[in-house]
């Protein structure tokens, strides 16, 4: 039963963009995904806090459907490249764009806060 | 005192679930020293206050914001 996953991977900012290109196709080579996982590039960026000597790096945002059972053969190709800074993988359960909350939910939400505020008094 | 009832600024915006690459909104929900401002403060719901803290310490682990800000190492 493949899942729905997301991540973020930081390369070293010194690559070319050939180079990062054909690690991303290795990477996900190695996931046999059923469709084509989506890559989308954000670019160079300065880092928030310095991460060893650098300062910043090239982030990759990828989303693909994968079996778990070979996210730990793909996680250590990822931990064993030398270009790549830090990664995070995410099980990409909620839609981000999903359908905004509906008036019950936000009316719901608030008469529980209510609630709770009326227990203060 | 009942203190002034201050509304979720996510469930305003109808937002369901907070991204942690959001990088901006999320800027907005710690304090000028990088620590995650509490819910007394913002008036973020409990719901979303919970999403907030996973996604800001997702984003501090991809250097999107920082752990500590104005820190001199």
């Amino acid at each position: 039963m493949s899942r729905n996953y997301e991540a973020v991977y930081i390369f070293d900012s010194t690559l070319e963009d050939a180079a990062i290109n054909d690690k991303i196709t290795r990477f996900h080579g190695l996931l046999a995904a059923s469709e084509q996982p989506e890559v989308n590039h954000w670019g160079r960026r300065q880092l928030a806090y310095a991460i060893g000597p650098r300062e910043n790096g090239y982030y990759v945002v990828s989303r693909f459907a994968a079996e778990p059972t070979v996210l730990p053969e793909y996680e250590r190709a990822l931990r064993l490249d030398d270009g790549l800074i830090r990664y995070l993988i995410t099980v990409h359960e909620h839609e981000v764009g999903a359908p905004a909350m509906s008036d019950e939910e936000i009316a719901l939400a608030a008469a529980r806060r209510d609630d709770d505020d009326d227990d203060e008094d | 005192m009942r203190r002034p009832q201050k509304s979720c600024p996510f469930c305003e915006g109808r937002v369901r679930w907070i991204d942690y690459k959001d990088d901006r909104t999320l800027g907005r929900f710690i304090t000028d020293q990088g620590k995650i401002l509490p819910s007394r403060l913002s008036g973020t719901c409990a719901r979303h206050q919970r999403q907030l803290s996973t996604a800001i310490k997702r984003a501090r682990y991809l250097a999107l914001i920082p752990y500590l800000k104005g820190h001199t190492a």
